[in-house]
Formats: structure tokens, C-alpha cells, sequence
């Protein structure tokens, strides 16, 4: 878990752009959207098309994508249970 | 020298409904729509999608053809040709022929170059100007002919906006899930998104002096573009933009004076509600309104010409055209006056709203005879 | 009219006001480079594409060096921008997004910057700027000097409209792009 953990940092970084952020930087626990990363609805949508090229699942509703994307850890324990790549 | 108008003097609109401004117009008066369902095989796409698609061949480039096939149509209406020195070619588009970004170099992509060989096929020799505002494109088009022809850098101005549609542009609509599964549904309350279309629509302007139009003709009364500052995709949830463009084109017009709105009225759940909000701050809330998206989709940077030409249509034949798709369950916070079938009016204005993507949006107020 | 400021940017450089603005950098690095030394704070230019880099930076550094309060919501001023390339270096990486079959992937983020009003739009966003904002599309042939003249002339016939940052963006590559934006008052 630790590892997909920080390979979703990675990845978050690096599809969303954030230059200035280190995956140090990213709470396992505080949300992703709002305040702190100032994350938009466009970024949203580029997440759940990361999901789908890097894990395989694909959310049909961006609504979903607010619950799954609540946090890191939120992150991690779907793709875990969810990933078919 | 009295006060001079931008003026339309012929007009011609190019969809999968019709060929003809009043063809089309029968169509839409008659509920017909040009959306249909589109397997996701036909483009190689993730998902089926619902479109108005010109069914009729058109050589490539098609954007290119489309537009020159409405502006020769509206050229025929006149007596004779328009002087090629005095007249300014405006293309409204979005997207151009990006269709054939997979194998097409860029001179053969860039918009000016799309622009320079439509004029180059019309004999024109003023250099055109493409005006690429997304989908507020149409009416900014409009507002600038109407610039152009009170600077006196030319007499004519044709207004072209067009649209073709494309594997490129609906992957892109579908990556931002903007689009509805179903026929859109304009501010119902179970609309989920937009169809997109494709079109070709041409108003040829000339400058007149105001004393010098008949009752029956149309001038483009006033026109503004107004950002919201807020988002690149999303509109201001305030309305703010098109709250700022219709009280600009309102400023020395009543309420009363307009026989309808015609909106954006795309049917995503954001712009409908939007668009409900900045109607209401600009005390527009009493006047009837109408979104034309359920008949041909979203025709992009054909949508503000085509919108403008339909909307002439109706007021000349005293009609408040039906919000196709608009089920009877208003779904937006502001009490907009919109209805699922045709009425009818006896007022000779109307404000034509447009709003899109950078957060632009505009708004044009036409007016017939001379008299307003 | 007034000129009240007037930036060029390519590749090999920055003139502010007829003064080289100094870059260590060339190419698409000059454009980040220049973020960092005028101090901006606005993480979303890294998300922006670079024809909005290369406009958010041009307008960005002219109205540093201007005397006015800022980030003030206004609707006098306009941004009004023209452009031979528009956004096609976009629509390329956007269409790389798209292949068929395994590598079908349509990026939104990308997609969103295929219009080429979108730098306009950047801009008012960044200034909170109500007012007009448009975005034309030619091809190279005229001169700077009847450019600015003519996208001015009709600017101003707006009557909100009293200032605009007025001029051209254009983005081909790393290697071939220019701004030139003026700040002018009516």
C-alpha cells in the first residue's frame, strides 16, 4: 500500500502538473480538492482519466470521482480493490 | 452625415435540416430536429454520441466547403456582386478543418489560411479575419462586421460561422462528460448535458444610414463580449459575464421592446442555471427565452450566426420559437419564461446570448425598421 | 490613444518598455524562467499550454511595470489578442492523446487550451478583467504598427472599454514564437 501510496503522489504530480509540490507535500489524509492543492473540476476529470490509463477502471460519472478522490487514501484503498492493470 | 447601421442584407443558413435560411426555419417551426444517435464505431470513439451531422457528401476540406457553399447561397440573393475591394470576409470558427490534423500540414490547418483561400474563392482581395472567441465566436463575429462598417474600412462585411464536426472535437466533449446520452433537454430539470451539431450560416452586413432602412429590414443594434473572470471551462456561477453583455446591448432599450432571448441554452446543467441567473440581473426575467440546441445541437462557431439567422426568421413571421427538449420541469433557480411550444409576437427586437469556453460571452440586440 | 507600455518576447528575449528585461534562459525555459524572477505565484501556469504561457507571461511582466493597483475587478479594460498559429501546437498534442485502439486517452486538460481564446481568457482570470476579451485569427502580412491600429479601433468602439492590453501571441514551437503586447489607453 505504501508503495501505490506514493506512486499515486507520483503520478498526481506529474499528469496535474503541480511543479512546485513534492509528493512530501501531499497529506495521505487531507482532501485533494479545495484548499491545499488547488485542484479544479478540470483537474478532476484529468484524474479520472488517469485512472483509467494507469489502473484500468473506468468511473463513468465524475460524481464518483469526489468520493474516490477525498484523499490519498481514499485513493489508494480503490485502486486496490478496483485495478484491472 | 446622419447616423449609420450595420444592416443585413441577405443571409443563408447550411445545416442537416435544410439548405436555406426559411427551409430551415420551417423545419425548426415545425419541431423537427437534426440530432441523431451515432454509434462510437463511426469515429472510433469510447462512447456513442448523439449529433446533427450534414448527411449529404462534402468534399474535403469540409469546413472549408460548407462555408463557401452558405456564403455563394446568400451572394445569389443580391442584385449583383459586391465590390471585392470593399468587402471583408469574418469566418467564425472554433475548430476550422481540424478533422485532418492527422494527415493535413499546417498551412493547410491554420484558420487565417483556411479564411485567406475562402476569400481567394470569392475573389475577394481585402484580407479576411477569423474571430475564434469558442462559441460566443458567431455573435463576436457579428459585433466586429458591425465595427468594421462603423470605422468605414469597408461596405460589406460577410459573416460566415462555421462548424464541422469531428473525431477531435466530440472525444473532447466526452473527456469533459459534458455530453447527454439522450436528445439535450434544455433547462429541464433532468437535462444532463449537450448534443454537439455542425452548421454553416452566413448574414451579409452593409452599412446604411439609419434613415435609409425599411421596415422589414434588420440592423444589429448593439453588441458586447464580456469575460467572466472565473474559470477557463466553467461558467461564472453568477452569470457574470452575461449579465455584463445584456445590460450593455439593454442600455437604451426596454424589456418590453423584445420579442424573446434566444440563450445558449446548451442544456449542461451549469450553463442553463447560469444563464437563468444573469437573464434575472439583468431584469430580463419577464421576457419570453429560447435555446435552439435541441433542434441542431451545439454548432460551436456556427451557433451565433446560425441562432441570430433563425431567431430573424421567427420574428418576421411574429413567432416565439418552442425550446425543443424543454420538457415542462424548469430546472434552473430563476423563473425564466421558456416553453415547450411555438407562441407568437408582435415586437420586432430580440437579444441573441451566447457564452463558451475562456470564459467569454456575448450578446447582440437586433432590431427591424428602421424605426427602433 | 495612449501607449502606456509595450512588451516583446521571443525566444532569445525579453524588451519591457525598450528595456532587455534579463533571462537566463531561451526557448520554452525563458517563459518559465521569467515566471519564477517576477515572482508571479500562480502554481496554474504550470498547467497552462504554451501559447497561454507565452501570453500570461507577456501581459503579466507589462503589468508589473505599470503604476496601477491591481487584481481590482474591472470592466474597462479589454484583452484583445490576434494570432497567425493559434492553438495548432495544441491540437497536435491533444490529437496525440486520441490515437485509436491502446492509446485512446482524450486528455480534458489538453483539450481545453484547443481554443485559442482560452490565453485571453488566462488572462482576465488572472486580472479579474470583465470586459471585452477576444481573440483573432490571421495570417502573418501585416505590420505591427497597422495591427495594433486596427484591433484598437475596434476595441474602442466599445464604450465600457477605456484601456486594453492590445497585440499579438504566437506560438509555433520552442524555437519560433512571439508576443508583443502593447497597454494602451484610449
Amino acid at each position: 500500500m505504501e508503495e501505490l501510496i506514493q506512486q499515486l503522489k507520483e503520478q498526481i504530480i506529474e499528469v496535474l502538473n503541480l511543479e512546485d509540490v513534492t509528493p512530501a507535500d501531499i497529506d495521505n489524509d487531507a482532501p485533494l480538492f479545495g484548499e491545499g492543492l488547488g485542484l479544479d473540476s478540470i483537474d478532476a476529470l484529468e484524474l479520472i482519466v488517469m485512472m483509467e490509463k494507469e489502473y484500468g477502471i473506468k468511473l463513468k460519472n465524475p460524481a464518483e470521482g469526489k468520493e474516490i478522490f477525498k484523499s490519498i487514501n481514499v485513493m489508494a484503498q480503490y485502486v486496490n480493490e478496483h485495478r484491472t492493470k | 452625415m446622419g447616423k449609420r447601421v450595420a444592416k443585413v442584407i441577405a443571409h443563408h443558413a447550411f445545416t442537416p435540416l435544410a439548405d436555406g435560411s426559411h427551409e430551415n426555419y420551417l423545419r425548426v417551426k415545425a419541431g423537427q430536429t437534426a440530432v441523431q444517435r451515432h454509434a462510437a464505431e463511426e469515429w472510433d470513439l469510447g462512447e456513442d454520441f448523439m449529433a446533427g451531422i450534414i448527411a449529404t457528401p462534402i468534399a474535403s476540406p469540409r469546413a472549408t466547403n460548407m462555408a463557401l457553399h452558405s456564403i455563394r447561397q446568400a451572394l445569389s440573393q443580391l442584385s449583383g456582386p459586391l465590390p471585392p475591394a470593399d468587402t471583408l470576409l469574418v469566418v467564425s470558427t472554433t475548430k476550422g478543418n481540424v478533422d485532418k490534423i492527422d494527415d493535413a500540414a499546417d498551412d493547410e490547418l491554420r484558420l487565417g489560411a483556411m479564411a485567406d483561400d475562402m476569400a481567394r474563392q470569392l475573389g475577394l482581395t481585402q484580407q479576411p479575419l477569423v474571430v475564434s472567441n469558442a462559441c460566443t465566436s458567431g455573435v463576436c463575429a457579428q459585433i466586429v462586421a458591425q465595427r468594421l462598417l462603423m470605422t468605414g474600412r469597408c461596405h460589406y462585411v460577410i459573416v460566415c460561422g462555421v462548424e464541422a464536426q469531428s473525431r477531435f472535437i466530440v472525444s473532447g466533449f466526452q473527456s469533459f462528460h459534458a455530453l447527454s446520452p439522450e436528445h439535450c433537454r434544455p433547462f429541464s430539470s433532468n437535462r444532463v448535458g449537450l448534443n454537439v451539431g455542425e452548421a454553416a450560416a452566413t448574414i451579409i452586413y452593409k452599412v446604411s444610414e439609419a434613415t435609409d432602412v425599411a421596415a422589414d429590414e434588420w440592423v444589429l443594434h448593439a453588441g458586447a463580449i464580456r469575460n467572466d473572470a472565473n474559470h477557463i471551462s466553467g461558467p461564472s456561477r453568477i452569470g457574470e459575464g452575461s449579465f455584463r453583455a445584456l445590460r450593455a446591448v439593454m442600455h437604451d432599450a426596454t424589456p418590453d421592446e423584445l420579442a424573446f432571448v434566444s440563450v445558449h441554452g446548451t442544456a449542461t446543467p451549469y450553463n442553463d442555471e447560469m444563464e437563468s441567473i444573469a437573464i434575472d440581473r439583468a431584469g430580463l426575467i419577464g421576457v419570453p427565452v429560447g435555446s435552439l440546441k435541441g433542434y441542431y445541437g451545439h454548432t460551436m462557431g456556427a451557433a451565433g450566426v446560425l441562432e441570430t439567422i433563425l431567431s430573424m426568421e421567427a420574428v418576421d413571421d411574429g413567432t416565439v420559437l418552442a425550446t425543443l427538449g424543454y420538457d415542462g420541469q424548469l430546472g434552473v433557480s430563476h423563473p425564466v419564461s421558456i416553453a415547450a411550444e411555438n407562441r407568437t409576437t408582435d415586437k420586432r427586437s430580440f437579444v441573441k446570448l451566447i457564452s463558451g469556453f475562456g470564459g467569454c460571452n456575448a450578446a447582440i440586440r437586433m432590431t427591424k425598421g428602421g424605426a427602433l | 490613444m495612449t501607449h502606456l507600455g509595450k512588451i516583446v518576447i521571443t525566444p532569445r528575449g525579453v524588451e519591457l518598455n525598450s528595456q532587455v528585461y534579463p533571462t537566463s534562459q531561451i526557448g520554452d525555459a525563458l517563459l518559465t524562467a521569467c515566471y519564477r524572477s517576477c515572482h508571479a505565484d500562480y502554481p496554474k501556469f504550470f498547467k497552462m499550454d504554451p501559447l497561454c504561457r507565452l501570453g500570461f507571461i507577456a501581459s503579466e511582466l507589462l503589468l508589473q511595470s505599470q503604476d496601477e493597483e491591481r487584481f481590482i475587478p474591472r470592466e474597462d479594460r479589454a484583452v484583445v489578442l490576434a494570432s497567425c498559429n493559434g492553438c495548432l501546437h495544441t491540437d497536435r498534442h491533444y490529437a496525440s492523446t486520441i490515437h485509436a485502439g491502446d492509446n485512446y486517452f482524450p486528455s480534458p486538460a489538453v483539450f481545453v487550451y484547443t481554443l485559442p481564446n482560452i490565453v485571453t481568457g488566462e488572462i482576465a482570470i488572472r486580472n479579474k478583467y470583465l470586459g471585452e476579451s477576444s481573440m483573432y485569427i490571421v495570417e502573418d502580412g501585416l505590420t505591427e504598427e497597422e495591427l495594433v491600429q486596427r484591433l484598437a479601433e475596434l476595441t474602442f468602439q466599445d464604450p465600457v472599454t477605456t484601456s486594453a492590453i492590445i497585440g499579438w501571441v504566437d506560438y509555433h514551437d520552442g524555437d519560433h514564437y512571439n508576443a508583443i503586447l502593447y497597454l494602451i489607453q484610449k
